[in-house]
C-alpha cells in the first residue's frame, strides 16, 4: 500500500504527458496517414528551445507556451517543407516512414552536436506539495495533470462539436470523399499538423519538467511508449490514445514500483504485444485498412 | 605493407564481408519481400550473442567475472551455424506477432519498438547478458590449431568471411530467383493480387523474415568471433538504419547494389570520418556522421529512390525458367532470336 499510492500518483503524471503526446501523434496520423517517426525528436527540439529560453531567466510557464508554439511551427514546417514535397514526388508509405526517420536522425543529432552529450535541467521555482488522499503531488505535477485534462477536453470539444472537428474526422475517414464534399482537405491537414505540433511541444516540455534531468535522446526514448499508447488505442483514434495513455501510464509506473524501474518500458511492450495479438486494430478502432497518403 | 596497415585493411575486409552478409539479409526482407524490418539489427545481435556463449567456456572460467548462459565451448563451425539458426528462430515469434495482421506501417513501428525494448532488456539483464558490460574474451575460432601469426590470422579470417559470403550468396541467389523469390516479390508488389492467386501472404513474409534473420544471425556470429567481444550497446536500433541506408543507396532489391552500398556507407563513409581531426567536443563527429546519414537518406529518396543500381527487371523464358544474361543481352542488342521466348515476369 505504501508503494501503491505514490506509484499511482506518478502513473497519473506519466499518463498525462503520454496523453498529450499520443493524442497529438494520433490526430496527425489519422488525418494525413503519414507515420511520423520524427515525432519524438520534434518533442525533444521543443523541450530544448524551452531550455534555451529558460536559461535566459524566463519563467518555465512562458517556456512551456514557447515550446508549444515551436512544436506547432516546426511540425507545420516539417509537413510543408519536407513531407508534402516527397509525397508529391511519389514517395509511398515505406519511403515516407524512412523520410521521417531521416529527419528525426538529423534533428536529434543536431541537438546532440550543439548541446553535447551531457545532462540538462530546467531552472524551476520551488514548489509546495499537495496531498490528495494518500497521493502526494508537486505543484508541477498537478499543473501537468491539469494541462492534460484541459487539452483532452479541448480536443474532445473540437472534434465533436465544431465544423473543423467534423471536417477533420471526415478527412481522416476518407480523404477524397471529404474533398469532393467541399472540405478543403489541404487546410484541414495543415491544421492537424498545427494541433499535433502544439501537443507535441507541450508534451516535450512537460516531459522534461517531469524527468528533472534529460539528454538529447530522452524524448526519442519516450516515443516507444507514445507509439504503444497510440497503437493500444488504435492509431488515428484520439479517444483510444487517451485510454491507451492512461493504461500505459499507470501500468508502467506501478510495475516500476513493484518489479524493477528498469523494466518500465518492457511492461509497455508486453501490453503492446498482447494487444497486437488479440486486437491488432487497437482497443477502440475498427480494422485499419491501407489507405492512400493524403497531401 | 606495414603490419599496421595489414591489420587495418584485413579488419576492414572482415567488416565489409559481415556488412555485405547482413545487407543481403535485409535486402531479402526489405527489397524482395517488402518488409520494413526496423528490428533487423536485433537478429544480428542475437546471432552474435549465440556464437559468443557457445564459443566461451562455462561462466566460472576466467575467474567468473562475467555472467552468461550455456558456455559450451563448442568447436569452431558450430557456434556460427547456431548463430544463423538462432537468428531465424528469434525472427519467427517476432514475425508471428507483427507480420500476420498488421498493415505495413504498423509493422514497421511494432518492429522498431521490439528493437528498442530488446536493447533495454539486454542491458538490464545482468545474469543472462552480463548487462551493459557485455561479454569479452570470446576465443577466436581455430586460432590454436592453425598456428598462424596475428596478421596472417587476420587475413585468414577475412578470406573465411568472404568464403562464407560466397556460399551464402549462391544459396540466396537461387532462392530469390526461384519461384519462391518471385512469389515474395509478388506479395511485395501487390499483396491482394498475390493472395488471390493462392499465395500464402503471411507465410511468405514470415519465411523471408526468417531467412533474412538467419543471414543476420550468421553475420553477427562472424563479427563476434572476429572481435572477441559482445555488448548490447553495439547493436542499438539506429544501426538498422545504417544497413537500411546501404540498401537504399545501393539499390533496393539489387544484390550488387548492396555490396556497393556497403563499400560506400559503413566502409568508405565511416572510415573517412575517422580521419577528420577531433574537432569540438567529444562525440561531435559521431553526431555529424548521423546527420550525414540522415541527409543521405533524404537526398537519395529525392533524387534516386531506386538507388545506384536499381532492381533488375527479371526476365523469364516461356516455361518460367530465369532467362540467362546472354539471352537478355542479345535481346538488348536487337538480335532477338530468343525474343519470342522471353516473357516479362510471369505472375508467380
Amino acid at each position: 500500500m505504501s508503494l501503491l499510492g505514490p506509484s499511482i500518483g506518478f502513473g497519473l503524471v506519466t499518463a498525462s504527458i503520454l496523453a498529450l503526446a499520443a493524442v497529438g501523434f494520433t490526430i496527425q496520423f489519422g488525418v494525413t496517414n503519414v507515420l511520423n517517426l520524427a515525432y519524438g525528436e520534434v518533442m525533444g527540439a521543443a523541450g530544448f528551445i524551452a531550455l534555451l529560453v529558460n536559461k535566459a531567466g524566463v519563467s518555465i510557464w512562458i517556456c512551456l507556451v514557447i515550446g508549444a508554439m515551436f512544436g506547432a511551427a516546426s511540425s507545420y514546417a516539417l509537413n510543408r517543407a519536407i513531407l508534402v514535397p516527397y509525397i508529391r514526388r511519389g514517395t509511398r508509405l515505406f519511403g515516407m516512414v524512412i523520410v521521417t526517420v531521416a529527419v528525426g536522425l538529423v534533428i536529434e543529432n543536431t541537438i546532440l552536436a550543439i548541446g553535447g552529450p551531457t545532462f540538462f535541467s530546467y531552472k524551476l521555482p520551488h514548489q509546495s506539495t499537495f496531498h490528495v488522499g494518500s497521493l502526494i503531488f508537486t505543484g508541477f505535477q498537478v499543473a501537468i495533470i491539469g494541462l492534460a485534462v484541459v487539452c483532452m477536453i479541448v480536443v474532445h470539444g473540437v472534434l465533436r462539436y465544431t465544423k473543423l472537428g467534423i471536417a477533420m474526422r471526415a478527412t481522416s475517414a476518407e480523404n477524397s470523399l471529404a474533398r469532393s464534399c467541399g472540405i478543403r482537405t489541404e487546410r484541414i491537414i495543415d491544421i492537424a499538423w498545427l494541433i499535433s505540433g502544439t501537443m507535441c511541444g507541450l508534451a516535450g516540455v512537460t516531459l522534461f519538467i517531469n524527468t528533472a534531468t534529460f539528454t538529447s535522446a530522452t524524448a526519442n526514448e519516450f516515443l516507444v511508449v507514445i507509439v504503444a499508447a497510440a497503437v493500444l488505442g488504435g492509431v488515428g483514434h484520439a479517444y483510444g490514445a487517451m485510454l491507451g495513455a492512461l493504461v500505459l501510464g499507470l501500468t508502467t509506473e506501478i510495475s516500476a514500483a513493484y518489479i524493477d524501474p528498469a523494466y518500465k518500458n518492457v511492461t509497455a511492450f508486453v501490453i503492446l504485444v498482447i494487444v497486437l495479438l488479440v486486437r491488432p486494430q487497437g482497443i477502440l478502432a475498427e480494422i485499419a485498412t491501407q489507405r492512400e497518403l493524403a497531401t | 605493407m606495414s603490419t599496421g596497415t595489414q591489420f587495418y585493411i584485413s579488419t576492414l575486409c572482415v567488416y565489409a564481408g559481415v556488412d555485405i552478409l547482413a545487407a543481403w539479409g535485409l535486402n531479402l526482407q526489405f527489397g524482395t519481400a517488402g518488409l520494413l524490418s526496423f528490428c533487423y539489427i536485433l537478429f544480428q545481435a542475437a546471432g552474435a550473442y549465440t556464437a559468443a556463449v557457445l564459443s566461451l567456456g562455462p561462466q566460472s572460467g576466467n575467474g567468473g567475472f562475467q555472467h552468461y548462459i550455456v558456455g559450451l565451448n563448442l568447436p569452431f563451425p558450430l557456434p556460427l551455424l547456431a548463430a544463423g539458426v538462432v537468428g531465424a528462430a528469434i525472427s519467427i515469434p517476432i514475425g508471428l506477432i507483427t507480420l500476420r495482421r498488421l498493415r505495413s506501417d504498423y509493422q514497421a513501428i511494432a518492429l522498431l519498438v521490439v528493437s528498442i525494448i530488446a536493447t533495454s532488456v539486454a542491458t538490464n539483464q545482468a545474469h543472462l547478458f552480463n548487462g551493459a558490460a557485455g561479454l569479452a574474451l570470446i576465443p577466436p575460432p581455430l586460432a590454436n590449431s592453425l598456428n598462424l601469426s596475428a596478421v596472417n590470422y587476420q587475413w585468414f579470417f577475412a578470406a573465411f568471411t568472404f568464403a562464407v559470403c560466397g556460399v551464402v550468396y549462391v544459396v540466396y541467389r537461387r532462392l530469390t530467383r526461384a519461384p519462391l523469390g518471385r512469389a515474395m516479390r509478388a506479395v511485395r508488389d501487390n499483396e491482394h493480387a498475390a493472395a488471390s492467386l493462392g499465395k500464402n501472404v503471411a507465410g511468405l513474409r514470415l519465411l523471408a523474415f526468417a531467412i533474412g534473420g538467419a543471414m543476420a544471425g550468421l553475420s553477427g556470429g562472424l563479427l563476434v568471433e572476429f572481435i572477441g567481444a559482445w555488448a548490447p550497446s553495439a547493436w542499438l536500433y539506429p544501426e538498422t538504419f545504417v544497413l537500411l541506408a546501404v540498401i537504399i543507396i545501393g539499390g533496393t532489391g539489387n544484390d550488387l547494389g548492396a555490396i556497393v552500398g556497403v563499400l560506400l556507407v559503413p566502409i568508405a563513409f565511416a572510415e573517412a570520418t575517422r580521419y577528420i581531426p577531433a574537432i569540438g567536443r567529444a562525440g561531435l563527429v559521431d553526431a555529424l556522421q548521423w546527420i550525414a546519414i540522415g541527409l543521405l537518406f533524404l537526398l537519395f529518396l529525392w533524387f534516386r529512390p531506386q538507388g545506384i543500381f536499381p532492381e533488375r527487371k527479371r526476365k523469364y523464358l516461356a516455361d518460367g525458367r530465369p532467362a540467362s544474361l546472354l539471352i537478355s543481352f542479345r535481346r538488348r542488342l536487337g538480335r532477338s532470336a530468343a525474343d519470342s521466348e522471353l516473357n516479362r515476369e510471369p505472375a508467380a
